[in-house]
């Protein structure tokens, strides 16, 4: 199993913790698996879709605009007049018509995915700040007022201590399918392997990446949603949502999928991003100063790696896929 | 539909009606390189010909060509009678065409079966979800058909030898239901033994007569045993069109020589007009 070592290395993470903080540190408590769950769930959903570009070798980082501006969308949408979830629908639609932007300027333009996506990220987070002239905004449907449709609407969309975690089993069990199971997974790791082979073989690259681009946009778009109905605000804040895009991207890669292309997991992405949200979770509750914190985040993400490249060795050399 | 790039009409061209396949003055340029001047062929049904030619001399475009990786400049193809205009591999493979590549075209992280179904996958319909064990099953009977034992199908081709590899491109191009295959260097990386085993299959789908096949060689004897006709060709023109028994290899080696021979003269006559037109220069310096 190529989620293997990540799973091992996520448990004896959580096993140290579970250890060294005293008892009144609350870390095997119900509560603190609530506090959890923000911290993992949105990147979970993140690095399912960006895991299909990874397999193609691509990568999406306007997910980081796509995030800030999907909720800026819906609020403009929903100030139109249109009701909460077609707003929804129709915010994601944008997002997918950004994710096509993507995938036109890279399959068909040529252009590099890295380059042509930091394009689209800085113009999307820039069209975020214009719109909302840098100011903080009320997330429609998040406030619980009473009215009973509307809070029903923010528990599922976000609010619900569950919601995220929810939404994000489904992309990921879907996504999981999607990838192991289907003809699109399929030729997603063909592209990503060799792609002159897979447009011998008759696989239509440029679809394929397209699809992939939609599809990585979409989740952004979603999580960008949720997150802002959980906080019930639009905080339009670039290097926030910079550093959600390299937790995701750092989520899918301590996962076991290669930014080379041609191999990765979705269930692999979900746990790398529960990896990140305990270590997280773990240091804040140590009391770790918020100065040291990226500091041991980048150690451990890097000893993960290394345990993870160490142990994808030993799989391979004792002749197991 | 049967109008050349060029805006000419071009009317069907009387046909054996033997032709499954015609090809009619097909040229290709890549930019400034020229791979195919001017290429007429023609396949019958049941026929296996051998398609001879130096490196470079447009052997593998013609086969790409044909089956639909990339479309030709000028030129018009002819399948069963029907003007043949594929879009796309995928589209060729419908009409009946399928190529067994020089690079094999597979796809290293993927497994046996998943390589033998690439692009033809078998599907649980209604759902699209993907047959796995009927693509198994079916790789397992088509591999046992060559001969070819693999312990496990669903390991990557990654782990198998370059031999097996090339067996299981052979065998995804033969059980794709094709009625016209195109084989580039189908025996380039095999041994002997996995050689003789792909000249075997090839006489008994010849023997069968159902498939009709192109198949670029580089050995003659093999070509002399497998072939029913012989073409080479050379710098993107066919020179020869033979059939293989009125041919021997001394022949086909003498042809070679000969042709390699003239290309040096031609070479050093360049050579000569060179260094000449660079002596002007300097003169006018």
């Amino acid at each position: 199993m190529r989620e293997g070592s990540i799973i091992i290395v996520t448990i004896a993470l959580w096993v140290y913790f579970a250890v060294s903080l005293p008892a009144t540190a609350n870390f095997l408590t119900y509560s603190n698996f609530e506090n959890l769950l923000p911290y993992f769930a949105p990147y979970a959903i993140l690095a399912a879709g960006l895991v299909f570009l990874l397999i193609n070798g691509e990568i999406d980082l306007s997910i980081g605009g796509v995030y800030l501006f999907a909720p800026l969308m819906y609020y403009e949408i929903v100030g139109g007049g249109v009701p909460l979830v077609p707003a929804v629908a129709l915010s994601l639609l944008v997002c997918a018509a950004i994710g096509l932007i993507n995938g036109i300027l890279t399959a068909i333009l040529k252009v590099n995915s890295f380059v042509a996506t930091l394009g689209v990220l800085f113009t999307l987070q820039g069209l975020t700040l214009i719109i909302s002239q840098g100011q903080e905004l009320e997330m429609p449907g998040s406030v619980v007022t009473g009215v009973i449709h509307v809070s029903a609407f923010a528990q599922v969309f976000g609010a619900g201590t569950y919601s995220e975690l929810i939404w994000a089993l489904a992309v990921v069990v879907i996504l999981a399918v999607a990838l192991a199971r289907t003809r699109w997974g399929l030729h997603t790791i063909a592209v990503g392997s060799n792609r002159n082979a897979a447009a011998e073989a008759g696989v239509n690259v440029r679809l394929n990446l397209i699809r992939n681009f939609v599809v990585c946009s979409t989740c952004a778009g979603l999580v960008g949603i949720l997150e802002s109905v959980r906080t019930s605000s639009i905080s339009p804040d670039p290097s926030s949502a910079n550093s959600v895009l390299l937790l995701a991207i750092a989520s899918a890669v301590i996962g076991g999928t290669l930014l080379a292309g041609g191999t990765g997991t979705v269930i692999g992405a979900l746990i790398g991003a529960l990896f990140l949200g305990i270590l997280q979770d773990g240091l804040a509750i140590k009391g770790v100063n918020a100065d040291y914190l990226n500091f041991y985040l980048g150690l451990a993400i890097l000893f993960a790696m290394l345990v993870n490249v160490y142990l994808g060795r030993v799989r391979r050399m004792s002749g197991h896929g | 539909m049967a109008e050349a790039h060029d805006g000419e009409v071009i009317v069907a061209p009387v046909t054996d009606t033997e032709d499954v396949l015609r090809v009619e003055h097909i040229a290709k340029s890549f930019g400034p390189v020229t791979a195919l001047r001017d290429v007429s062929l023609h396949l019958k049904k049941g026929e296996v010909l051998g398609l001879l030619g130096d490196n470079g001399a447009g052997k593998s475009t013609l086969i790409k060509t044909i089956c639909g990786f990339q479309q030709q400049d000028s030129g018009s193809m002819w399948l069963k009678g029907e003007p043949y205009e594929p879009k796309s591999v995928d589209h060729a493979r419908a009409l009946g065409v399928d190529v067994v590549y020089q690079d094999l075209a597979l796809i290293d992280e993927l497994s046996v079966y998943q390589n033998m179904f690439l692009c033809r996958e078998e599907r649980l319909s209604p759902f699209p979800f993907l047959n796995s064990r009927k693509m198994k099953r079916e790789t397992r009977k088509s591999l046992n058909d060559i001969g070819i034992n693999l312990p496990r199908l669903d390991v990557p081709v990654a782990r198998l030898s370059g031999g097996q590899r090339q067996s299981i491109a052979v065998a995804r191009g033969v059980y794709s239901q094709a009625d016209i295959l195109l084989l580039d260097e189908p025996l380039a990386a095999m041994g002997a033994k996995e050689g003789a085993m792909i000249l075997e299959l090839i006489a008994r789908l010849k023997a069968e007569g159902n498939l009709s096949m192109i198949m670029i060689l580089h050995n003659y004897v093999h070509v002399l045993e497998s072939c029913d006709r012989v073409n080479m060709i050379v710098d993107g023109v066919i020179t020869l069109d033979k059939p293989t028994s009125e041919t021997s290899v001394e022949e086909l080696t003498e042809i070679v020589v000969e042709e390699y021979r003239r290309a040096r003269i031609e070479a050093k006559k360049d050579e000569a007009a060179f260094a000449a037109s660079e002596a002007a220069e300097g003169v006018e310096d």
